[in-house]
């Protein structure tokens, strides 16, 4: 009698503890070898092998094709011992010959496919181009790394095969294995070993050892050294392995049992329903958790089946599994034929009719074996325990149903979810039914298809992960995070300041790629702007006010036949679903870019729209900060206010009735690409709105240089555009068609549009924000009436900032203390308001005084906060600023 | 004390399984036996277990510290002598069922409780 040795750090040894055990041919019940009983001393020991192996890096550490290049080695060594592997599958483990000699070539297969597949196609390395965190910016990368020394638990049905589900991508993963074949059938394995150690797999990345699950299980998957552990087979024992590994948060892909439905449905093929259903009750004896061992007829064509697969079921033959004619061989054990039996009586116990089969048989000239016959049973509820329990045998149970979706029903009423077919001329229906059903797999009209790079793993207690195809090779590596900041200084990096009371941030990045075209004339630019963008479709975005200004026309009449319309119903601070509503007909049109005529209300409506063209769906599924990555549908913008600076900004203010509460895109591909200031087109502003707006530019510029994250550029920006708002405004009061300085408050709102580009805005934004949420005060209107008082709550934290502003303001600070000269800058902003004719106080714009204090709430939760120069967190000081302001 | 066969069959228990199984029953009002069960407990593996029936008239059956143990003729001549323990510890709590003929290699490795079948059926 032949006999095998364990296969630990490279070497064929005896058990320490001298022990044998002795495997059997079920198809004779003769003993056919003497294996080495792996212990407690022998598991330690390949632990050990496969720590140290794995820890030695010339397996880990090795590039994926270096390892693949093995594996192929390997996978050729198995193709050598192809035919002593077939006949020595077969003869163990009772699978008929005509099955077992395609063992060695699929498992062949396998290696080979997922060799390819963890060198071409795994990504072993994924760049992550937006992180999500817009605080931290940096290079964001994923390595998949293996896991470490992984442990594969193999059940008796394929020994082989499943065996080399598990060693294919621990390996080409990278990682070290001991692997433990059941105990029914541990020859194959060990024969895969000698394949191993041909192929120079250096010693100790694969191990086999052979001997009680139990005692070993209790080893192997508790082991301090052991990352990973792989287990096929039952629920039970699963649920145990699952328990141990948590002792040491082992990673764990189980494969456990099914009971799963075949699905015949009324418009079914009948030949191929019949071999279906047979097929995957009476395959390998019943023996595959996959088995679809509750067979779902329809009540229509019920009575026929039944006839049609008795008659087949009875055609199987039945015989030695190495005798090449048979179609069956035997149950793998003398205990799996004594619990089938004790099943079979069990159905009928319960009721269910017992059609067919039902009984051991005998195999001519063979004493002994464990032969069943295919049995059926018909007229099974599904709540009966043959129905429910798995019984991994050749037992087919047949239940009537009426309607597809109590097939779905009765197929989902099962603990399990691991497999299942569905039969049906009909593919779109078969499909249907499919997806009603839960379960990690489900074949159309075919059945137990197992392919190399298809997933196969359970729903519900039938498991956990998945093996096959690259989920398998993604169980076997654990994956690393790499951030490397971009910014390697700590008085930049924004999280560090929650433990710092230096909160400025120092380092900065300057990224505004809008090209800016101004001046007199510069509306004629828009023509070649879009030729340049590549677009011919131009689609013009703008308000009924501006339209009625006459100003689209002007837009339409320049850009000559390459504008597909002009869209008009855009509201003044919009909401979402005007934004969806403008995508729709720039969709409807097939506009390939988009071109915003009017204030901030549409042109922030354009870059919504800019995104959602791009991406598709609604635009409440891009209300986030600096996750683009690609650049959006071109947008070129004329802006007809003077203010939000958004033709230039990263950002869209957009109302979501669901949050009630205004939310932004924030992105740096949102930016226009081209800002067209025609000074044309402010001219038509009525004069309150341009008081009104060029305080919002004002209060960018302002809160801009009291930002945490101002800079010089940010303040060379700003400053300009104050002094530009602070000379221009009481001009442009004075003339609205004092061309001149309608351009250079273009300008300053383009610059304090930058400025906040890149420092952001603070309390005072946060406030208007809210108000103009709660109340309806038009943004530059609430910005206005809060700015000066948020400076002068400001005024310890950004003196030196706001002296600057007074200079800008034209303020005489001759003699004056830093603090006091910042002071007067909010005096400035006062008196140039009062000189334009701004509103001064919140109750002049209707802001009810009981109502302050939640808006005081509601401001504190502005994102806008987090930059303001001195740091908020007391709703009071702020319902204290609002009372200033009422 | 045998019904239909002619032997007793024998079962052992370990510490606490009769106060686990008295107050199980305590607790659930049960007056009925304990029979002891196979069953697959999904791919390729059967276990033990324990559970709540009517007595059949072929039953074996055992008195044991002031408990019915059945056990089906069948399947005790696959087991034989079973040994049934209780464990509670970490995450683990429950009877664990082994035999001197293993259903499998995994024998005892799973815990269980006591199971009330809804009809008689094992
Ligand atoms: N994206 C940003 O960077 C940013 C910055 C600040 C504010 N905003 C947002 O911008 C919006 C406010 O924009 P706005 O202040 O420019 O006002 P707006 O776009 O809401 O326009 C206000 C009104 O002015 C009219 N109008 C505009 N231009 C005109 C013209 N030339 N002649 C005649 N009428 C004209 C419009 O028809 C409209 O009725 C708010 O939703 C605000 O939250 C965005």
């Amino acid at each position: 009698m032949e006999q095998y040795k364990l296969f630990i750090n490279g070497e064929f040894v005896d058990a320490d503890s001298g022990k044998t055990f002795e495997t059997i041919d079920p198809g004779t019940e003769a003993p056919i070898a003497t294996v080495a009983q792996a212990g407690k001393a022998d598991a330690e020991e390949a632990i050990a092998a496969a720590r140290k192996a794995f820890d030695r890096g010339d397996w880990s550490g090795l590039t994926p094709a270096a390892r693949a290049a093995k594996v192929q080695d390997f996978a050729d060594q198995i193709a050598r011992q192809g035919l002593r592997l077939a006949f020595t599958e077969s003869m163990n483990s009772g699978q008929v010959i005509s099955l077992a000699k395609f063992m060695p070539l699929i498992s062949v297969t396998l290696l080979r496919n997922l060799s390819l597949a963890a060198v071409t196609k795994f990504p072993w390395e994924e760049e992550i181009p937006a992180s999500g965190n817009a605080f931290a910016p940096g290079r964001e990368f994923i390595r998949r790394e293996p896991v470490g020394v992984c442990v594969g638990i193999s059940p008796w049905n394929y020994p082989m095969y499943i065996a080399c589900w598990k060693i294919a991508p621990a390996l080409l993963m990278g990682n070290t294995m001991v692997l433990k074949p059941a105990s029914y059938t541990p020859l194959t394995a060990l024969i895969v070993a000698e394949a191993a150690k041909a192929a120079g797999i250096p010693d100790g990345v694969f191990n086999v050892i052979a001997g009680p699950g139990r005692e070993l299980g209790e080893i192997l998957c508790t082991h301090p050294d052991v990352d990973k552990i792989a287990f096929t087979g039952s629920t039970e024992v699963g649920r145990e392995i699952m328990r141990m590994a948590a002792g040491t948060i082992k990673k764990v892909t189980l494969e456990l049992g099914g009971k799963s439905a075949t699905i015949i449905l009324d418009d079914a093929d009948m030949e191929l329903a019949v071999e279906g259903a047979l097929f995957s009750n009476f395959f390998n004896q019943g023996q595959v958790c996959s088995s679809g061992s509750r067979v779902l007829v329809s009540s229509k064509i019920h009575d026929e089946f039944l006839d049609k697969i008795i008659k087949r079921a009875e055609s199987i033959r039945i015989g030695y599994q190495m005798d090449q004619t048979s179609h069956m061989g035997p149950l793998v054990s003398k205990q799996q034929l004594a619990t089938v039996e004790r099943y079979v009586k069990l159905g009928k116990e319960e009721g269910a009719e017992l059609i067919t089969g039902g009984k051991r048989v005998e195999v001519k000239g063979i004493k002994g074996g464990f032969y069943y016959a295919p049995t059926i049973f018909a007229n099974v509820n599904n709540k009966m325990r043959i129905a429910q329990e798995e019984i991994f045998g050749p037992v087919l149970c047949i239940i009537k149903y009426d309607s597809d979706e109590e097939a779905i029903a009765i197929a989902n009423d099962s603990v399990y979810g691991l497999a299942g077919g569905v039969f049906s001329t009909n593919t779109a229906r078969a499909e249907r039914v499919a997806r009603g059903v839960r379960t990690g797999t489900i074949w159309i009209n075919n059945y137990h298809i197992f392919s190399d790079y298809c997933p196969f793993g359970g729903y519900k207690q039938s498991g956990v992960g998945r093996e096959l195809g690259l989920e398998s090779l993604r169980e076997y590596t654990q994956i690393k995070r790499i951030h490397v900041s971009a910014i390697a200084d700590h008085k930049s990096n924004m999280t560090f300041k929650i433990m710092s009371d230096y909160k400025k941030v120092e380092g900065f990045s300057y990224n505004c790629p809008t090209a800016v075209i101004a001046g007199h004339g510069a509306l004629s630019s828009i023509y070649k702007a879009v030729a340049d963008l590549g677009c011919r479709r131009a689609l013009i975005l703008t308000d009924s006010g501006v339209n009625k200004a006459g100003l689209a026309q002007l837009v339409k009449d320049a850009l000559v036949d390459f504008c597909v319309g002009i869209y008009d119903s855009i509201s003044p601070d919009p909401d979402l679903e005007t934004v969806d509503v403008a995508t729709a007909v720039a969709r409807e049109l097939k506009a390939d870019c988009i071109i915003s005529v009017g204030g901030g209300s549409v042109i922030d409506t354009a870059k919504g729209v800019c995104v959602t063209l791009k991406n598709g769906g609604k635009v409440n599924d891009y209300l986030n900060f600096l996750v683009l990555t690609e650049p959006q549908t071109p947008h070129i913008v004329i802006p007809t206010t003077a203010g939000t600076g958004s033709e230039v900004t990263n950002m869209a203010v957009l109302t979501s009735k669901g949050a009630g509460r205004k939310l932004f895109i924030v992105d740096t591909r949102i930016m226009p690409n081209v800002a067209i200031l025609d000074p044309r087109f402010t001219m038509t502003l009525p004069k309150d709105l341009t008081v009104t707006t060029a305080m919002d530019a004002m209060t960018h510029a302002i809160e801009a240089m009291m930002s945490t994250l101002a800079n010089q550029i940010c303040d060379g920006l700003a400053l300009h555009a104050i002094r530009l708002i602070n000379e221009n405004l009481p001009l442009v009061v004075a003339d609205g068609s004092n061309e001149k300085a309608r351009l250079n408050m273009q300008l300053a709102a383009t610059m304090a549009g930058w400025a906040f580009t890149i420092a952001q805005v603070g309390l005072a934004h946060g406030m208007a924000h809210t108000i103009g949420t709660l109340h309806h005060v038009p943004h530059g209107v609430a910005c206005g009436i809060v700015l000066p008082k948020v400076m002068r709550y400001n005024v310890d934290h950004a003196a030196d900032k706001l002296a600057l502003v007074a200079q800008a303001l034209g303020t005489n600070t001759a003699g004056m203390k830093e603090h006091d000269v910042a002071l007067a800058a909010a005096d400035a902003v006062e008196s140039l308001m009062k000189k334009v004719g701004h509103p001064m106080r919140l109750r002049d714009v209707g802001v009810p005084e009981e109502n302050l204090a939640i808006c005081a709430f509601h401001a504190i939760a502005d994102t806008a906060v987090i930059f303001n120069g001195r740091p908020v967190s007391d709703p009071n000081e702020v319902l204290q600023i609002y009372r200033q302001a009422y | 004390m045998g019904r239909g066969w002619k032997i007793n069959p024998i079962v052992k228990l370990g510490p606490g399984v009769s106060q686990a199984i008295g107050s199980f029953r305590a607790d659930k009002g049960i007056q009925q036996p304990i029979r002891i069960a196979l069953y697959f407990s999904g791919c390729c593996d059967s276990s033990l277990y324990l559970c709540v029936v009517t007595i059949l008239e072929t039953d074996l059956t055992l008195e044991l510290d002031g408990l019915t143990f059945v056990i089906n003729p069948e399947i005790y001549q696959v087991v034989g002598e079973v040994t049934i323990s209780y464990v509670d510890e970490m995450g683990r709590k429950g009877f664990v069922l082994t035999s001197s003929k293993p259903v499998g290699e995994w024998d005892g490795c799973g815990v269980s409780d006591i199971k009330i079948q809804p009809n008689l059926y094992v």
